[in-house]
């Protein structure tokens, strides 16, 4: 145990002299350390504070010199611990710490990823909030229960930025009435050099040019207090009413009219229940799975007429 | 979301509750949506309404307005649709009642004699079956209880004006739950106002066909309002997937 956190401390120092361009002797660091920490009983950071300072004597380093920039990393490149590393990321959310010893604790996140992180509270850095981004500056990793986490020692800087850092997407289910179909669904044509969809055979960048059948619709699930606006692709829609890109042809040549394609989903779709599970970019619900919503739960049902009975 | 408002929720309601909205949130602004406000204590622009489609009736010959009634288990709306929902319309007249219909509306509005009148204003009308159905009275119940906590505890500012305007009896919508859920039991017990309500209603819609002209006018601006949403760039979003 005792070994384990000296070598822990030990990487650092060697790590961030090593950035440096400075080889430091880690034997010796250990050593020093082990005295300071168990035979003098020093708390860590002073103990590390008294080595560092020993070194940049030992080696005559120039102290701005030293006041080095970790490289800056996306969360998803964190794979080994006691690495010194910048990045920026998002607050996704704070957790109550059970240690007055650490002051913050909970998640942050960048679009490659989600980490935990620890503010220690003898750092003496600032309070984080959910929701901002900031640039955590000299950090180290570390791995805690077999998972990798970022601690914010004294060495680090937190810094807010006025950059929104998004976030990975995460898959969210929703269960929604399908309220609406827009008008530029069904059977569409897309131009053949930028996969658009064209309006009556005119793309919006390319102008008059050769187009491909597709089937799709775009409409909007609403479940009451939120809508999300969905993109079914032709899998989607088949997975729901049996009518595919070629049977969507058949249908448009029978009737002599696109047009009918439209009206046909419209009546199968519009007005019903549809379980989506996708991922939110930007405006749009992108569908992963859809179906249609089965039934009810009878005893959820049980369950509300006793809560309205009481 | 500069200049494009955010679309409306379709909000669950059943229509006991709805036929007894008689309050209007007045707009902050020149063309802000219109709400009406619920004794339990809900802003509606917009409803979605899974029922049985008892009758459509031209008001008058050759009128093209199609009055529509249409039942939950707590009670009827009424739906006026004219030419102005070419969509609804044109579903409309493929349904022979009754059926069971899902309808998204806008809430229309009129005011006579100082009191207000609410009915639908479909958008779209589509026929389906009785699971949706079934699901539409679990989901509306789950809401409308929601809506009765909130009031409990007066949640919020509309909450406030709700109980100022309406002062509800919270159990009076308890037991229309009830029968609303009563129903997925096959246990249907029929609401005793059902029939007062239904001359209530009666003597309303009178009045509402003659203030249809009126209404005309004004769906016309609404409807081009409500094309807005619908401006969007084309965009193939295959391209951003890298599929």
């Amino acid at each position: 145990m005792k070994e384990e956190r000296i070598k822990q401390l030990t990487d650092q120092i060697v790590e961030l002299f090593r950035r440096s361009g400075y080889d430091v002797d880690a034997k010796e660091i250990s050593k020093r350390l082990m005295l300071l920490i168990y035979e003098f009983k020093v708390p860590e950071s002073e103990a590390i504070r008294t080595v560092k300072n020993w070194l940049i004597k030992e080696l005559e380093i120039p102290k701005e010199k030293l006041a080095i920039e970790s490289p800056l990393v996306k969360i998803a490149d964190i794979t080994k611990p006691g690495q010194w590393i910048s990045l920026k990321a998002k607050v996704v959310q704070l957790w109550d710490s059970s240690s007055p010893n650490v002051s913050q604790v909970g998640l942050i996140g960048d679009e490659t990823g989600i980490i935990k992180f620890v503010i220690w509270a003898k750092s003496g850095k600032g309070e984080v909030e959910e929701g901002k981004s900031y640039l955590f500056r000299n950090v180290v990793t570390d791995s805690f229960q077999g998972r990798m986490q970022i601690n914010v020692n004294r060495n680090s800087e937190i810094v807010e930025i006025d950059e929104d850092i998004q976030l990975p997407p995460r898959e969210i289910e929703v269960v929604g009435a399908l309220v609406a179909i827009q008008q530029n669904s069904g059977l569409i044509q897309r131009c053949k050099l930028c996969r658009r969809a064209m309006t009556k055979g005119i793309c919006p960048i390319h102008g008059k040019v050769e187009g491909y059948d597709d089937l799709r619709i775009k409409g909007v699930l609403d479940d009451g207090e939120n809508f999300y606006e969905i993109i079914l692709n032709e899998e989607n829609i088949k997975a729901l009413t049996g009518i595919d890109l070629e049977k969507a042809k058949q249908i448009a040549t029978e009737r002599l009219d696109r047009n009918a394609v439209l009206s046909e989903l419209k009546s199968k779709l519009l007005g019903r229940y549809l379980k989506v599970r996708g991922t939110k970019g930007g405006r749009y619900l992108i569908v992963n799975d859809v179906e249609f919503l089965k039934g009810i739960d009878k005893a959820e049902v049980e369950r509300l007429m006793e809560e309205v009975a009481a | 979301m500069n200049g494009i408002r955010r679309r409306e929720i379709a909000r669950r309601i059943f229509a006991y509750e709805f036929n007894r909205s008689t309050y209007r949130i007045k707009p902050e602004e020149d063309k802000a949506p219109v709400y009406v406000l619920t004794p339990l204590g809900m802003r509606c622009n917009r409803v979605f309404v899974v029922g049985a489609l008892l009758d459509k009736d031209e008001i008058k010959p050759d009128s093209g307005i199609w009055r529509i009634r249409v039942a939950d288990p707590t009670g009827a709306f009424f739906g006026y649709v004219g030419r102005f929902q070419p969509d609804a319309l044109e579903s409309l007249m493929e349904i022979e009642p009754p059926e069971l219909v899902a309808i998204v509306a806008k809430v229309r509005v009129f005011e006579r004699d100082g009191r207000l009148f609410v009915s639908l204003r479909p958008e779209s009308i589509s026929v389906v079956d009785s699971e949706t159905r079934d699901y539409w009275i679990y989901e509306t119940a789950l809401k409308t209880l929601e809506r009765i906590r909130r009031m409990e505890l007066k949640k919020d500012e509309d909450c406030k004006l709700a109980w100022q305007i309406y002062s509800p009896n919270l159990n009076e919508f308890r037991q229309i739950v009830r029968q609303a859920l009563a129903s997925l039991k096959e246990e249907f017990e029929l609401i005793e106002e059902f029939e007062e309500e239904i001359e209530e209603l009666k003597e309303r819609r009178d009045m509402e066909e003659r203030e249809l002209e009126k209404i005309k006018e004004k769906d016309e601006l609404e409807e081009f309002e409500e094309e807005f949403e619908f401006e969007e760039e084309e965009w193939d979003l295959s391209d951003i997937l890298g599929e």
